[in-house]
């Protein structure tokens, strides 16, 4: 048990838990259906879940500091929106400034939400709720003169074939692109999380504004970058979104916000600020996305089961995450306290001054 | 003593400013729409201004309670669906339309319960518990219905959802002023209401002084539920149909407009007056620009922007006039300076 | 002035023949004649409806321009390119018939369409327009609000997607006979899979759009009934929920979930394209073929690079313009919405109401007929 508590961090079992449940849900479809142990399960799953991984990532940083942003899909329909229109005129724009435009729009629109929510003090469920339903008028609006429409033969070759680049291909395991894209974005974020001094800023203004205050924080800056990086992932999500699905209508990204509160929720990221990490909530995408991936290819399920299974599961996801992880906490705290106890004991025998 | 009764001064300011910001915007509307949109101000009109957003205000009374006790309920339109559904399975069945009705309000009460079960027992976060049971009972409408659209109600049940029972006004809104009466008394006139804001205030603090809060929280999902139910019979009485998407989306309506009531997202403060009052500035808002044949989705976006510079304008002025009063206190003697800073870590921690 | 009053006389003239002659002639309906051949040569513009119910009205009633008709054209949801091209079509006949109303193009989004169709219904009606044409989204949940509109004196007409128990709605201008559809996608599957046959799913919109259901129902009847097609074998019906996601994520899991399927079947041009669109990037094009309903100008890459070689539609600019013929005529009292009323609808030509066979109760304006397109065709189509 030390051993244990020594090497992992409540955070890290939470992320095994999550792995384990993922696993024991491949394994118990793979002994049922047909051709399920195939590259191919592989590529339907992990390009599925590259969109909303990177969304999670903006949810899980304003989570954290115990925000949140419903405008999320929004903001990808309108990058998404933006970008195709742009595309459709100018085909010599490439892969790489494209995404930099979209990525480029989607912090203009995060900029707005951080200068409401930090500096105009509004909370951020009003404000994103706002802005939600702004940033998809935004939408119509800009779409209107196109017909409301993005249509994919009017983009460059490279953005209708971009879904379908790979990494590496092995058989009928192929690794692509979109997918590199978004396990980089998740690792940059759990370096950042782990490692920078803002990411852990981060923490403490989630887990105790009050205290994270008097220690001189400055959290209005750090909750405002905070939803500039998360405009910009959700940019990088509608560049990713339209070259995924090439056709968009006003309606692109609905949605996407809550799917990405449930990944981040399933994974382990406490939506009252605090704790979180990026590996949990891309794990919490996964098992979201695996599960329903499987329930599709599930021929004794119809079609009209799944969302009534979806939100079972996010419950009791919830719930027993709620107990274990109450528990876990607890057993740490034991742990360091007693750690703690040990050092102070060894310390106070080994330099009497002190 | 003397910063007490500064903070309920200041506080009543503030409670005066939103409400009055509300009404002049509802007075703007009112006097554009009267002046400039023809057919407006028939008898007609004023009633399709409540009749096509019934239910959703009525469901917004209930909502208003949940929010000040600090929690949320996203499922409001997956139940209300459901329980629609319930209502169309079973008068397809042949079951008498008294029954059916019945059982859906049975159904939207043991939805209700099932959330208050995990948020004030297993407490898990309203957000998500409620997160789920959106996509759950939305996946039981469908399983159900499947694709099919259920219609030839019995007609009595037609008869109440769309024709005027009392004067010009039909049943929905009748209902909706009746319980509008009932939940003003309960919220601002008796012990229960007090137990709700006490809980949205503090949680810890109204357990310990000996609220049972988990009871309350309880009551509140299991009415949720029900008045979703209620909302749900009335929706499908008026389209005389239900479909496995009715009501879908209407969760989000409902809680914009109570939290453009002055309703605090976080709980502890809010009334019935200012929800009363956010309810006629949205449908007036609405009707009007549905009249001038603005699209909803333009709708949308402006009561979006209605809904943040309502907490904006008066956060603004607020720190507009604290900066003023400081400088005033700086120039005099320094002991008067405390109230000032103490408005600042007020005003910090919203 | 004198002219117009010569016209007026004429069209009441015709108009009490008309009265006259269907007023006894409503009970035995007219036979329906065998429809069409399904694989019909691809044409631009589409001919005339087969319908041959035979009337004793002297002559086609036609329209008499100039008069104040308030119109509202509302379409399913605002953000589909061919409700945009009924509207054009709408406006091209608007212009024609030198209406000095207003002719508006008012839609809901997508996500809210069931209570904007009926809130915007409700405020045309508040408004006294004189003309609703609705494209139906809400199934008969409609009905309450059409009811009020037609006791506030609105014609009421539906196009693209009918009122199922036809109730409130005084005719229905449909695209092409939905009995006909399930036969052209039977055909359009057989000629891809070669007379072999083979395994295919359906992709349909949402699970509640009553045009689809009729659609599909019509498909599974032919398949069941006509031994021609006895090798199709139907796997699967999925709902992509009129979204490119979803369809998207939905095909793929088709393919997975059914190893020997070889054809997609989408009734929907949002379905088709997001289909097409998944085909390609898998690279399953050479495996699995999809077709079904789809506009040339999304389709016409697929189709070249073979992922979508066939597939149908009809036209909406047509549509849009033959919709607002009918409303302005029905307006207008030109014609009354009853059992064979001929009439003349512009450059399209001679269209008789008749009763829907389709539907148990309800008359229609048949349009017809489909637009194949393939590689020949579909770029001249796509310009």
């Amino acid at each position: 048990m030390k051993f244990i508590t020594r090497i992992l961090r409540p955070e890290q079992v939470r992320e095994l838990v999550t792995l384990f449940l993922i696993v024991i849900i491949v394994l118990g479809f793979g002994a049922f259906l047909k051709d399920y142990y195939t590259g191919r399960t592989f590529v339907r799953i992990s390009t599925s879940i590259a969109i909303i991984a990177v969304v999670a990532m903006a949810q899980t940083l304003v989570a954290i500091t115990r925000n949140i942003d419903l405008s999320l899909g929004s903001i990808v329909g309108f990058c998404a929106f933006f970008l195709g229109v742009q595309l459709s005129y100018h085909h010599e724009i490439g892969p790489v400034p494209a995404a930099l435009i979209a990525i480029a729009v989607g912090t203009a629109m995060g900029l707005i939400n951080g200068l409401i929510i930090a500096y105009g003090r509004v909370p951020a469920i009003i404000t994103t709720l706002g802005t939600m339903a702004i940033y998809r008028t935004a939408i119509v609006f800009y779409s209107a003169p196109e017909g409301g429409i993005v249509s994919a033969h009017r983009l460059p070759l490279w953005a209708r074939q971009f879904a379908s680049w790979s990494i590496f291909k092995m058989g009928d395991l192929d690794f692509r692109v979109m997918v590199g894209i978004a396990i980089l974005v998740v690792i940059i974020f759990q370096l950042i999380l782990t490692y920078l001094p803002y990411g852990r800023r981060l923490y403490a203004i989630g887990s105790n504004p009050e205290a994270a205050r008097i220690a001189g924080f400055p959290a209005q800056r750090i909750v405002f970058i905070a939803y500039l990086i998360g405009g910009a992932l959700a940019g990088l999500g509608g560049y990713l979104f339209l070259l995924q699905y090439g056709n968009l209508m006003v309606l692109a990204g609905v949605g996407l916000e809550f799917d990405a509160v449930a990944a981040a929720v399933v994974g382990g990221v406490n939506i009252f600020g605090g704790t979180g990490t990026a590996i949990g909530a891309f794990l919490g995408a996964t098992l979201i996305g695996t599960l329903d991936y499987s329930l599709r290819r599930w021929p004794a399920i119809s079609e009209f089961w799944r969302n009534a299974i979806l939100g079972l599961l996010i419950l009791l996801a919830v719930a027993t995450d709620s107990a274990i992880m109450a528990r876990l906490r607890l057993m740490w705290a034991r742990a360091a306290a007693a750690m703690t106890m040990e050092l102070a004991e060894s310390k106070t025998s080994s330099s009497p001054q002190a | 003593m003397q910063s007490s009764r500064l903070a309920s001064l200041r506080r009543m300011q503030f409670l005066r400013s939103w409400e009055a910001i509300l009404f002049f915007v509802f007075l703007a509307i009112l006097l554009y729409n009267a002046t400039r949109v023809p057919a407006y101000l028939t008898v007609g009109n004023q009633i399709n201004v409540f009749y096509l957003y019934a239910e959703k205000i009525i469901v917004a009374l209930i909502m208003t309670f949940i929010i000040i006790n600090g929690e949320i309920d996203l499922s409001v339109a997956s139940v209300m669906g459901l329980c629609a559904g319930v209502l169309g399975r079973l008068l397809e069945m042949g079951v008498r339309g008294e029954y059916a009705i019945a059982a859906a309000l049975v159904t939207g009460l043991l939805c209700g319960l099932w959330n208050g079960l995990w948020i004030a027992y297993a407490r898990l976060s309203s957000l998500i518990v409620t997160l789920a049971g959106m996509i759950m009972f939305r996946g039981l409408v469908w399983v159900m219905v499947e694709d099919r659209s259920i219609t030839n109600f019995p007609a009595w049940i037609n008869h109440l959802g769309q024709d005027a029972i009392l004067g010009p006004f039909p049943l929905s809104l009748i209902i909706f002023f009746v319980l509008l009466i009932f939940a003003y008394i309960v919220l601002h006139h008796s012990a229960f209401g007090r137990y709700v804001y006490v809980i949205g205030n503090n949680r810890e603090v109204a357990r310990f002084s000996g609220v049972k809060v988990q009871q309350i929280k309880l009551i509140l999902f299991a009415t949720s539920g029900l008045i979703s139910a209620l909302a749900g019979v009335l929706y499908a009485a008026r389209l005389g149909a239900m479909r496995s998407s009715t009501a879908e989306g209407f969760e989000l309506e409902i809680i914009t407009m109570v939290l453009l009531g002055g309703v605090n997202i976080f709980g502890g403060s809010g009334s019935l007056i200012g929800v009363l009052l956010s309810i006629l500035t949205v449908l007036n808002l609405r009707n009007g620009m549905s009249l001038a044949n603005i699209t909803l989705q333009q709708q949308t976006g402006v009561i979006g922007a209605l809904l943040i510079f309502s907490v904006l304008v008066p956060n603004l002025a607020g720190r507009v006039r604290a900066e003023l009063n400081r400088r005033r206190f700086a120039r005099l003697a320094a002991e008067q300076t405390a109230p000032a800073e103490r408005k600042e870590v007020k005003a910090e921690s919203k | 002035m004198k002219a117009i009053a010569m016209r007026l006389i004429a069209v009441l003239v015709i108009l009490s023949l008309v009265l006259t002659a269907c007023a006894p002639a409503a009970t035995p309906a007219p036979t329906q004649p065998p429809t069409q051949a399904p694989t019909q040569p691809p044409t631009a513009a589409p001919t005339q409806a087969p319908t041959a119910a035979p009337t004793k009205a002297a002559g086609p009633v036609k329209a008499t321009p100039g008069k104040k008709v308030d119109m509202v054209l509302l379409p399913k949801f605002l953000g589909n390119i061919v409700f945009d091209q009924a509207y054009a079509g709408a406006q091209e006949a608007h212009k024609e018939l030198q209406n000095p109303g207003q002719l508006q193009f008012l839609g809901p989004t997508p996500e809210n369409s069931v209570a904007g169709q009926i809130e915007i219904i409700t405020a045309a009606t508040t408004q006294r327009v004189n003309a609703i044409m609705i494209s139906n989204n809400a199934g008969d949940q409609i009905v309450p609000a059409v009811k009020k509109a037609r006791e506030a004196g609105i014609t009421v007409v539906t196009w693209d997607s009918p009122i199922p128990s036809a109730e409130g709605e005084q005719v229905f201008v449909a695209q092409v006979d939905f009995n006909e559809t399930g036969r052209v996608m039977a055909e359009m599957a057989l000629h891809i899979l070669g007379e072999g046959g083979g395994k295919l799913a359906i992709l349909s919109a949402s699970p509640d759009a009553a045009n689809q259901n009729a659609w599909i129902a019509a498909f599974k009847e032919v398949l069941k009934t006509d031994p021609k097609y006895s090798k199709l074998e139907l796997l699967d019906i999925v709902y992509g929920n009129d979204q490119f996601e979803d369809s998207y994520r939905q095909a793929l899991a088709l393919v997975d979930k059914y190893p020997d399927m070889r054809l997609i079947m989408a009734p929907t041009t949002i379905g088709i394209a997001a289909a097409s669109k998944a085909m390609q990037d898998e690279g399953l094009c050479d495996k699995v073929k999809v077709s079904g309903l789809g506009l040339p100008v999304e389709m016409v890459s697929y189709t070249l690079n073979g992922c979508a070689p066939e597939f149908a539609l009809w036209s909406f600019t047509d549509l849009g313009y033959l919709t607002y013929y009918v409303t302005y005529l029905l307006a207008t009292g030109a014609i009354k919405g009853e059992i064979g009323e001929r009439f003349e609808a512009g450059r399209m030509g001679t269209y008789t109401i008749e009763k829907d066979p389709t539907r148990p109760v309800g008359l229609r304006v048949l349009m017809g007929p489909f637009s194949i397109y393939n590689k020949d065709n579909v770029e001249a189509e796509a310009k």
